[in-house]
């Protein structure tokens, strides 16, 4: 498995009226070819922003990347011009949006949405783009994608719109996409339905793809590794089983046992994680989890935000739990 | 929002009778006896400016109480009432709003006459159509909002929603609007009076000095420019006002 | 717990028209999102209503409460139909019956102090004034588990999970016996919906409330219910208690439902299989005729098109509308 994306050290901050917030803090992570790994934690821990700075999308001012790099390919994102960057965009990297409601231009047929994309990459000429376009439509299970291509955004529901983005995404045949909690803002049958969908198409393509979630089914269902993050950091990352079956960050302990299973039988009292997010102007010092963690010690407000291998593949960012923490399952 | 509050109230100074006139001393420049100089009649004009400012702020303060009494009460009952009461006011407010303001204002004043509180009432009575657009608006779209269903919820009579609930949130937009509408009805009646049907002499307005001082533009400009720069000056204040209003009375500013 | 029932929803069906025209707006059409749905709840239990969107469960909360006045049936509280109580009646039984909402940030007015949002309908119904006012207030605040110094605080200064403290103390400020909570964490992270559901459930342990939990959410729903009810496109489709249900599920769109569900566990989820519905939800301004599921419905057979299926008993309080149960009937 050779890797196609490395994610190196990235740091992304915003300056703001109120403060410098440090969206992302050293972050890295990396994605092999055809591999889909996820990206999980709540909103506000870095995970959307990190997946933005990748394809340089990050409103600069406030928005800033200020250290890292990127490398795709052998070459260095960050640090490509803006012509050359709009040419990995799209074409060799895609992203699927969550909110299928205002990532297509209402005043666009489908059909030219799809073609502008494969004018602009693919030099096609219109017609041929056309009958690309429907050929896309009707891979990402749109009916009647021959009349369907020609109607507009808000004639279709969000389940069809978030194919119809898919479509876009994968018209290019890049290698690698990003989906940026792509059900969240649809039903679980939906949900269903484009997930298997996604996973039949990027499996027969062989592309990578970022998942980027809060929800935990969905990311032990898809994803082949698994990278906690919180508060702008990553927390522990490793192989889906490993993550799941032994878990090595308080955080990561926290969520899975806070979230009730439908294949277990009922607990009597949930497991919650006490306390809010932290403010990201202000992080903690030290373990950024620490004032939320149960099994903080005096060391962890000192102790930087170190990955640590456990097991193979599998490292964690927890000082205590390096050495001898097991979750009770 | 200091500056705002000084431009209304310098104006209530001046040590100049309005009406004085001083007839040796017609048509000059501006110079130190007479800071602005003095108009045809011989009429200081910095006094005038001042009472003038009375006059054209009185104007726009009233005229949109009334906009207010009329518009706010007229606005809220048709958004709230919802369905038929709705759609029949808002069919009587395009109405009114296609009626042609001049001639309405003609018409208002023929009937009631030409003092100076008519002229309140008629840019009133024209002006009130955008408030009361502008309110239902706020207040149709707030009407769905889920505090509102909340209070529904827990038995608020509507009186309640109305007044607690939905007429605070709608502030914002309408305070712009009012404020705004302060120096658009000096304007007004800076029209009224140069087509002739406004403030009668001798009593300043900005609005009747810039009438009587068109027709001596080219030899003496100080007559218009004055007041004009007056009123520019007079909305400039009225948009940080409302501005700086909207912002104290959001809550979400507050620290 | 008594076996008493609480509340009682007859028939009830909710129609919203749809209408044009400039002067006289004449009805063209209509969504009918809940099209004949009947169930009952216990006192003190709490019953699940899953579905997704547009299946009509925030709708039949609404009716409840009549927030929405239903077209048809009846909502029987405490053996009175509510539907018949004017306005005015009905507001003394409000305090009985109240709601929390999904949206923590639109549900609470941001110019009120959290004092004014739980003080509301305290001052509405005229319950207490003066000191046992802001003492009543303190009590509700610590109740949900915020501090008393908080009392001045403007919404915006809370956090997510804090507003929906908020919300919750607002309903629970009267002593309600029912609450109708429409998603009410879904809005939330994971990490503070546990925070909220236990609250919910100590709650309802300690002033003994009746809840309806409405709720695209079927892990928590199971968490938290004591008996679970299926909607889609406006009908019922299945009722059962709730091990029953997750257990054994019947209908197939439950089914399908539950498969569709991923379990945080990639062990486990190597094993299942997706049950993928066809096609999308169809509108409610023309459900398909018959079994409004059957267009999707992966065992449809022979009646389905035609005949509407009955809510049918089949045993230990598990309720089925397909034609599959009790027994398909096939017509050769």
């Amino acid at each position: 498995m050779s890797t196609l994306l490395q994610v190196r050290n990235l740091s992304t901050y915003f300056y703001t009226q109120d403060g410098v917030v440090k969206a992302v803090q050293d972050v890295s992570y990396e994605v092999a070819k055809g591999e889909t790994i996820a990206l999980v934690g709540e909103s506000g821990c870095g995970k959307t922003v990190s997946a933005l700075s990748i394809l340089r999308l990050i409103p600069e001012p406030p928005g800033k990347i200020v250290a890292g790099q990127v490398m795709f390919d052998g070459t260095d994102l960050l640090k490509l011009s803006k012509g050359e960057m709009q040419q990995i965009r799209g074409a060799k990297i895609s992203m699927i949006f969550q909110e299928p409601m205002t990532s297509l231009n209402p005043v666009l047929t489908i059909g030219r949405q799809l073609t502008e994309t494969l004018e602009f990459h693919q030099g096609m000429k219109r017609k041929d783009a056309l009958n690309e376009a429907i050929r896309l439509s009707k891979l990402v299970g749109i009916p009647h994608a021959e009349h369907r291509v020609k109607d507009y955004p808000h004639h279709f529901s969000g389940g069809m719109r978030q194919r119809v983005m898919m479509a876009m995404a994968i018209s290019c045949q890049p290698q690698l996409i990003i989906a940026d909690e792509p059900t969240t803002a649809v039903d679980v049958t939906i949900q269903a339905q484009l997930l298997e969908m996604i996973r039949d198409i990027t499996n027969t393509l062989g592309t990578s793809v970022i998942l980027i979630t809060h929800n935990l089914g969905i990311v032990a269902r898809y994803a082949q590794r698994v990278y906690v993050m919180y508060a702008g950091r990553i927390v522990e990352q490793g192989p889906a089983q490993a993550i799941y079956h032994d878990p090595r960050h308080p955080y990561t302990i926290g969520l899975l046992a806070s979230v009730p299973r439908l294949d277990e039988p009922r607990k009597v009292r949930l497991a919650p994680i006490e306390g809010q997010p932290p403010d990201l102007i202000f992080p903690p010092v030290g373990c950024s989890f620490c004032p939320r963690c149960s099994q903080a010690n005096s060391s962890c407000q000192e102790n930087g935000h170190e990955l640590v291998e456990v097991a193979p593949g599998h490292f964690t960012a927890c000082g205590v739990a390096c050495k001898e923490l097991r979750h009770g399952r | 929002m200091l500056v705002a509050l000084g431009a209304i109230f310098i104006p209530l100074f001046s040590p100049y009778g309005y009406a004085k006139q001083n007839l040796d001393a017609l048509l000059q420049e501006p110079s130190w006896s007479h800071l602005l100089g003095t108009d045809e009649l011989g009429r200081d004009v910095f006094t005038r400016l001042f009472y003038g400012a009375r006059t054209s702020l009185a104007v726009g303060l009233f005229a949109q109480f009334v906009v207010i009494a009329i518009g706010l009460p007229i606005g809220a009952i048709s958004a709230y009432a919802g369905g038929r009461t709705d759609n029949m006011i808002m069919r009587f407010v395009d109405v009114m709003f296609a009626f042609p303001d001049i001639l309405l204002i003609i018409l208002i004043r023929a009937i009631l006459g030409g003092s100076i509180y008519m002229i309140f009432l008629a840019i009133g009575l024209v002006a009130w159509v955008n408030v009361a657009r502008l309110v239902r608006g706020q207040i149709l779209s707030l009407k769905q909002r889920d505090f509102v269903t909340a209070a529904r919820a827990m038995g608020a009579p509507g009186r309640h929603i109305v007044l607690r609930h939905l007429l605070p949130n709608s502030l914002g937009p309408i305070i712009v609007l009012v404020t705004f509408g302060i120096p658009r009805a000096i304007f007004a009646e800076a029209a009224l009076s140069y087509i002739g049907i406004g403030i009668p002499p001798p009593t300043p307005s900005w609005g009747t000095m810039i009438r009587d001082g068109y027709d001596l533009i080219f030899a003496a400009p100080h007559l218009v420019l004055f007041p004009a720069i007056a009123i520019g000056i007079l909305m400039l204040a009225f948009t940080f006002l409302g501005d700086g209003l909207r912002d104290a009375l959001d809550p979400r500013l507050r620290r | 717990m008594g076996d008493k029932t609480l509340i009682e929803i007859k028939n009830l069906k909710m129609y919203f028209p749809i209408t044009s025209g400039l002067f006289l707006q004449k009805s063209i059409a209509a969504v009918k999102a809940i099209d004949d749905v009947s169930f009952s709840i216990r006192k003190g239990e709490t019953l699940g209503l899953v579905g997704e969107s547009g299946c009509g469960k925030t709708t039949v909360g609404k009716c409840i409460l009549q927030l929405y006045r239903p077209t048809h049936g009846e909502v029987l509280f405490e053996g009175n139909n509510l539907c018949q109580l004017s306005n005015k009646q009905l507001r003394p039984l409000r305090q009985k019956l109240q709601v929390i909402f999904q949206d923590p940030y639109e549900s609470l007015n941001p110019r009120f102090t959290a004092a004014d949002i739980i003080g509301e309908p305290l001052k509405i119904h005229g319950i207490v004034r003066g000191r046992e006012y802001r003492k009543r207030i303190e009590e509700v605040l610590d109740i949900v588990g915020l501090a008393p110094y908080m009392v001045n605080r403007y919404p915006h200064e809370f956090s997510g999970g804090q507003r929906q403290r908020l919300g919750i103390a607002r309903a629970l400020a009267l002593q309600p016996s029912f609450i109708v909570c429409d998603e009410p964490i879904s809005a939330l992270d994971v990490s503070i919906q546990a925070q909220i559901i236990n609250l919910l459930d100590d709650l309802q342990r300690e002033f003994d409330i009746t809840y309806l939990f409405i709720s695209h959410d079927l892990s928590v729903v199971r968490h938290i219910s004591n008996r679970v009810a299926v909607m889609y496109l406006g009908k019922l489709v299945e009722v059962a208690d709730r091990d029953e249900l997750y257990k054994a599920p019947l209908h197939p769109y439950t089914q399908a439902l539950l498969s569709a569900v991923p379990i945080p566990d990639p062990a486990v989820e190597a094993q299942r299989s997706v049950i993928v519905l066809k096609g999308e939800v169809p509108s409610p301004i023309n459900p398909p005729s018959g079994c409004v599921f059957h267009p999707r419905c992966y065992k449809a057979f022979e009646p389905c098109p035609t005949v509407v299926p009955q809510l049918e008993d089949i045993g230990d309080g598990h309720y089925v509308a397909c034609h599959l149960y009790p027994t398909p009937q096939y017509e050769v």
